[in-house]
C-alpha cells in the first residue's frame, strides 16, 4: 500500500494538470460544438510566455498572472472570434482541420515571436520547485506538486461557485444544453458561449504555465502528448461531463504514474505509459454519445449544407456542374443514360481546358526534371512525389468517405521501415519491399480500423491519432522496426542490369509508382465503390437499406488506404536512403491532413500539388534564419483559416472559378441552348460550381 | 416451413413482437404475416408503434422479444444491409436519398448493392463499369416511374413528389420481393398520392412484389392494398381484409373516430 501511495502520489500533480485540459476541452465543445484541437497549443503559448517573461526579470507572479489571465484568454477569444464561431455547424473535416492546422501553427508562431526556446527550467509559480515542504505519510511533496495540486483546487472550486450560483454560469449550462433553445429564451448563446471560450481558455493556460517547471525545455511536442491526455480525460467525460472530465484526467495521471512505477524498464514498459490514452480511447470512446443526441432543437440546426458534402468529397466523374444550372453526366458508362433527355453532355467542354492545362504543367514539370533542373531539386521534386503518395492515401480516405485520419504518417512510417528490413535482411527487391510495406500497413490499418471504424467523424480521428501516438512509442523505437531516431537504411532498387540509383531512373520510377497508385484511386472513386462511398457520405442509412454493408465498405477503404501510405512512405526512404521514426512521427500525420485538405482534398491533382508544394515550402524555409523554422507549419496553419470558407480546397476554388468563366464566355459566345426555354429540368439561371452559401442556406 | 394447411407459407412472418422503450411498451406481442405478392397496410393513431414495427422487420430496431421470419429464415438479429440483400425493399418516412448524387445513380447503387459480389476486382478489370443487365434494369424502372427525364438530375433539385419516386425506385432495385413503404403519401399533394398508387398498382402487377404500407391514407390504402393490420397502443387491434377492417365497429371508435 505504502509503495502504491509512493507511485500514486506524484501522479497527482499530473493528474491535476491533465484534468485541466480535460475539462476545459469539454467546456468549449459543449458550449461552442468545436472540439478544440489547438488547446495544446494554447497551453504552449502561455507557458512560452510565462518563461520568457521570468527570463526577462519579471517578478514571478506576474508573469504568471499575465501568462494565465491576459493572454491565455486573449488568445483563446481570438480564436473564437476569427474561427470557431463560424464553423459551428460545419462538417467534422471542416471542424477539425483548422484546429489541427492551429495545433501546429500556433507554437511556432509563437517561437518565433519569441525569438528562441527557453532552455533553463522554468520556476514554480510559488516556492522553490524542488524543495519538499511536507509528507504526506512516507511521500515528499516538492513546492511543484504543491503548487500544481494547489491552483487546480482553487480552479475547479471557483468552476463550481460559478456553475452553482451566478446567472452566467447558469446560462452556460443551459447552453451546454442547447445553444439554440438558450437563444429562444433570450439569452446572447454567442456571449455566454465567449465567456466559456475565456474560462476554457484559462485553463489550458494554467494547465501549460503548471507544467512547464517539468520539462528542461519547452517542446511543442509535450504540449501535444499534454493534449492527447486531456482528451482522453475528456473522452471519459463522454465530452459532456465536467466533474467525469476532471475524474478522469486525475485518475489517468495517477495511473500513467503507478503504471510506470510497477512495470520494469524496457521498450514495451516505456511505451505502456504513453499508450494509457489510446488504451482509453478505445475503451471509451464507443460510450460518447453523439451531442446532437441532447438538444432538442438540433433537428433545427441548420443542416451542414448539402453543397458542401458534396464538394467537399471526392467527385466521381459523372457529375460536373455548369453556368446552365444543371449537372450533367460525362462519366464513360453514362454516355448511355445521357442520350436521354434530361442529361446533356456539355460539361465535358468546360472542364477540358482546366485538364489540359493540369497536363501541360505537369508534362513540364517532368520535363524540366529530365533535363536541365538540378540535382537538389530534381531530390525536392521526387520527395514530392513520394509524398504525393501518401497524400493520395489522404484523398481516397477523407475525400471520398469524409473519414478523417490522424494516422496517415504511421502507416506511411510502417511501410518504410517494413520496405528497408525485409531488403536489409532478407535481400528483398525494394520495390518489392514497397509491396510488402504496403500490404503490411493495409493489414495494419485493418486491424485499426476494427474497433474505430464504427465511430465515425470526431471520435475516429482521436482514436487515430491514439493510434499513431501509439505506434510511435512501441512499434517504431524496436530495432527490427523502426529502430527509434536512428532508423535504418533502405537501398535503392534496381533490377538486373537497370539500376534505379541515379537521380533520374528513380525520379522515372517513383512517377511510374505514383501513376499506378493514382490509378488504384481513380478507378476506385470513379468506380462502383466511388458510388458506394457517395452513396454512404449522402445517407448512411439509406446506403444500409439498399445492401450496402457500410462497415465493410469502410474498413476496405481504410485498409486500401493506409497501403497507399505505406507505399509511399517505402518510396520516401528508398529515395533517402534512410528512414528513422522521427520521419512519421504522430505530428506528421496532423500536418499531411491539414495541407491536403488545403490544397484541394477533392481530386488527384490535389494529392500531387499537396505533395510538391510542401516538400518545396520545406526546402524553402531552410534557406531562412533558423529562426523561421517553423514557418511553413504557420503558413499552413494560417491557411486553415480560409479552408473553413472554401472546404473544397484551393485546387478545385480555382478550377471552378476559371470553369465558371469559361462557361459563361461560352454561353454569351453561342446564345441560349437550343430547347432552353421549354426546359422541364426548372433549372434557372446560374449555378457556380463552388458552393454559394447563399444558395446552400435556402437548399 | 411446410404448408400444413395447404396455404404456402407466408413470406414475411413476426410472432410476438414485443419492443419497449423504457417503461413505454411500444409493440406488445404483434403478430403480422405478409404472403409473397400480397399488399398489406399498417395503420393506426399516432404514436401506435406502426414505424416502430416497421424499424424492427426492417432490422434497425431489434425486437426485444418475437421472431421476424422471411422466406422461412430467420432474421431477427440480421443486419439491415443483408435484410436488404434477401430481397426486402424500403422507404422512410423522412425521405432518405443520397445527396448530390443523380437519379440514375441512386438505382444503379441499389443495382449494384444488391447483388453483394465483390466489387473492388471487378472494378479494376472493367473500369468501374456496370454491366449491361444493371443498366438496362435502371432503364426499365427509371420508365416505370416515369422518372427518365430526370435520370440525370442531382437529387436534391426535386420535389418531395419525385423524391418519393427515387426513393421507391431506389428500394425497387434488384427484385426484392417485399417492398416496405414508411408513409409513402406524406407532405404529397392529390395529384402526387393518385400518381403514386397508379404506380404501385403497375409494380405490382409486373412484379409481383409483396408490399407492406404504413399510411395514413385511407383512399391510397384502400386502392393499394388486400388486407389490413389496425395498431393502437402497440397491438394488433384488428386484421383481415380492408372493407371488414375498416366496418369493425371497435376500430372506427379507435381510430377514425366519429369523423367516418
Amino acid at each position: 500500500m505504502t509503495q502504491f501511495l509512493d507511485y500514486a502520489v506524484p501522479g497527482v500533480p499530473f493528474g491535476c494538470v491533465f484534468a485541466l485540459m480535460a475539462v476545459g476541452l469539454v467546456l468549449t465543445y459543449k458550449a461552442s460544438g468545436v472540439f478544440n484541437l489547438a488547446f495544446g497549443a494554447q497551453a504552449f503559448v502561455s507557458a512560452l510566455a510565462y518563461v520568457s517573461l521570468d527570463q526577462d526579470g519579471w517578478p514571478r507572479w506576474a508573469s504568471a498572472v499575465i501568462a494565465v489571465l491576459v493572454i491565455g484568454p486573449l488568445v483563446g477569444v481570438l480564436l473564437d472570434r476569427l474561427l470557431f464561431r463560424r464553423i459551428r455547424t460545419a462538417s467534422p473535416l471542416v471542424k477539425l482541420v483548422p484546429s489541427l492546422g492551429l495545433l501546429v501553427a500556433l507554437p511556432q508562431l509563437a517561437l518565433i515571436i519569441a525569438g528562441s526556446t527557453p532552455s533553463i527550467p522554468p520556476p514554480a509559480i510559488v516556492g522553490d520547485a524542488q524543495r519538499v515542504y511536507l509528507h504526506l505519510g512516507s511521500v515528499p511533496l516538492s513546492g511543484l506538486e504543491l503548487s500544481i495540486s494547489a491552483a487546480t483546487v482553487v480552479v475547479v472550486g471557483g468552476l463550481v461557485l460559478l456553475f452553482r450560483f451566478t446567472p452566467v454560469g447558469l446560462e452556460m449550462r443551459a447552453v451546454v444544453e442547447s445553444p439554440r433553445m438558450t437563444e429562444l429564451a433570450g439569452v446572447n448563446a454567442g456571449r455566454v458561449s465567449a465567456f466559456a471560450w475565456i474560462l476554457s481558455s484559462i485553463m489550458a493556460a494554467l494547465a501549460g504555465v503548471l507544467l512547464s517547471p517539468l520539462y528542461s525545455q519547452l517542446d511543442p511536442q509535450n504540449f501535444t502528448v499534454l493534449l492527447v491526455w486531456g482528451v482522453a480525460g475528456a473522452v471519459i467525460g463522454r465530452f459532456a461531463s465536467l466533474p467525469l472530465a476532471l475524474v478522469g484526467g486525475l485518475a489517468l495521471g495517477i495511473a500513467q504514474q503507478v503504471i510506470a512505477g510497477y512495470m520494469p524498464a524496457g521498450v514495451i514498459a516505456n511505451g505502456l505509459r504513453p499508450s494509457l490514452p489510446f488504451v482509453v480511447l478505445l475503451v471509451f470512446l464507443p460510450f460518447v454519445r453523439q451531442r446532437q443526441v441532447d438538444d432538442p432543437l438540433s433537428g433545427c440546426d441548420p443542416p451542414s449544407s448539402a453543397a458542401e458534402a458534396a464538394i467537399v468529397g471526392y467527385r466521381p466523374a459523372s457529375t460536373v456542374a455548369t453556368s446552365e444550372g444543371a449537372v450533367h453526366s460525362v462519366g464513360v458508362w453514362h454516355q448511355r443514360l445521357g442520350a436521354l433527355p434530361g442529361s446533356r453532355m456539355t460539361g465535358v467542354l468546360v472542364r477540358r481546358p482546366t485538364a489540359t492545362f493540369a497536363w501541360a504543367v505537369g508534362g513540364l514539370a517532368i520535363l524540366s526534371a529530365l533535363t536541365w533542373v538540378p540535382p537538389d531539386w530534381l531530390l525536392t521534386m521526387n520527395q514530392g512525389v513520394a509524398f504525393a503518395i501518401i497524400f493520395l492515401s489522404l484523398t481516397l480516405l477523407t475525400g471520398m468517405t469524409g473519414q478523417i485520419s490522424l494516422c496517415q504518417a504511421t502507416f506511411a512510417g510502417l511501410g518504410g521501415f517494413m520496405a528497408g528490413q525485409l531488403a536489409n535482411h532478407f535481400g528483398l527487391p525494394i520495390v518489392l519491399g514497397m509491396v510488402a510495406g504496403g500490404l503490411l500497413a493495409a493489414g495494419l490499418g485493418v486491424l485499426v480500423a476494427i474497433p474505430t471504424l464504427r465511430l465515425a467523424g470526431l471520435p475516429l480521428a482521436l482514436a487515430t491519432l491514439a493510434f499513431a501516438l501509439l505506434a510511435d512509442n512501441i512499434l517504431f523505437p524496436n530495432s527490427w522496426i523502426g529502430n527509434g531516431a536512428g532508423g535504418i537504411t533502405l537501398p535503392r532498387p534496381s533490377a538486373g542490369p537497370v539500376s534505379f540509383a541515379a537521380a533520374k531512373p528513380f525520379f522515372l520510377l517513383s512517377l511510374v509508382i505514383l501513376a499506378v497508385c493514382a490509378g488504384v484511386v481513380k478507378l476506385v472513386g470513379d468506380g462502383t465503390m466511388g458510388r458506394y462511398l457517395s452513396a454512404v457520405r449522402g445517407s448512411e442509412l439509406a446506403a444500409n437499406a439498399v445492401g450496402i454493408d457500410v462497415y465493410r465498405l469502410r474498413v476496405l477503404v481504410f485498409a486500401l488506404s493506409a497501403a497507399l501510405a505505406g507505399v509511399g512512405g517505402a518510396l520516401f526512404g528508398s529515395l533517402e536512403g534512410s528512414l528513422s521514426a522521427n520521419d512519421f512521427s504522430y505530428q506528421i500525420s496532423a500536418v499531411l491532413l491539414v495541407v491536403v485538405a488545403i490544397v484541394g482534398l477533392g481530386s488527384i491533382a490535389g494529392a500531387v500539388v499537396a505533395g510538391v508544394v510542401y516538400t518545396t515550402l520545406q526546402v524553402a524555409v531552410t534557406s531562412l534564419p533558423s529562426r523561421f523554422a517553423g514557418l511553413v507549419a504557420v503558413l499552413f496553419g494560417l491557411a486553415t483559416l480560409s479552408y473553413t470558407r472554401h472546404p473544397e480546397g484551393f485546387l478545385d476554388f480555382l478550377s471552378g472559378r476559371v470553369q465558371m468563366s469559361i462557361a459563361d464566355r461560352r454561353a454569351r459566345r453561342l446564345g441560349p441552348p437550343p430547347g432552353a426555354a421549354g426546359r422541364s429540368d426548372g433549372s434557372v439561371g446560374e449555378r457556380p460550381a463552388t458552393p454559394d452559401p447563399a444558395v446552400a442556406g435556402t437548399g | 416451413m411446410n404448408p400444413v394447411d395447404g396455404r404456402p407459407p407466408p413470406l414475411l412472418a413476426a410472432h410476438g413482437i414485443t419492443k419497449l422503450f423504457g417503461g413505454i411498451t411500444a409493440l406488445d406481442h404483434v403478430d403480422m404475416e405478409v404472403a409473397a405478392g400480397e399488399a398489406v397496410a399498417v395503420v393506426g393513431p399516432n404514436g401506435a408503434g406502426k414505424t416502430t414495427l416497421f424499424n424492427c422487420l426492417f432490422g434497425l430496431e431489434e425486437p426485444d422479444e418475437g421472431s421476424v421470419v422471411f422466406d422461412g429464415r430467420r432474421i431477427n438479429r440480421m443486419p439491415v444491409w443483408r435484410r436488404s440483400r434477401l430481397g426486402i425493399g424500403r422507404t422512410f418516412q423522412r425521405v432518405e436519398l443520397f445527396e448530390g448524387m443523380t437519379v440514375a445513380d441512386h438505382l444503379l447503387v441499389a443495382e449494384q448493392a444488391a447483388s453483394g459480389t465483390v466489387r473492388i476486382w471487378r472494378d479494376f478489370v472493367h473500369r468501374g463499369g456496370p454491366s449491361p443487365a444493371e443498366l438496362h434494369h435502371v432503364e426499365e424502372v427509371l420508365e416505370l416511374l416515369g422518372l427518365t427525364e430526370l435520370a440525370g438530375r442531382p437529387v436534391d433539385t426535386l420535389d418531395l413528389g419525385h423524391a418519393r419516386l427515387v426513393e421507391l425506385g431506389r428500394a425497387m432495385m434488384g427484385t426484392p420481393r417485399l417492398l416496405m413503404l414508411d408513409e409513402p403519401s406524406s407532405g404529397l399533394d392529390a395529384g402526387d398520392t393518385a400518381r403514386l398508387s397508379r404506380i404501385l398498382g403497375e409494380t405490382r402487377q409486373s412484379t409481383g412484389v409483396a408490399v407492406v404500407l404504413v399510411e395514413h391514407d385511407l383512399a391510397l390504402v384502400e386502392s393499394v392494398v388486400d388486407r389490413l393490420y389496425v395498431l393502437n397502443f402497440g397491438k394488433v387491434l384488428a386484421s383481415g381484409p380492408v372493407d371488414d377492417v375498416l366496418s369493425d365497429p371497435e376500430v372506427r371508435r379507435a381510430y377514425l373516430g366519429s369523423t367516418a
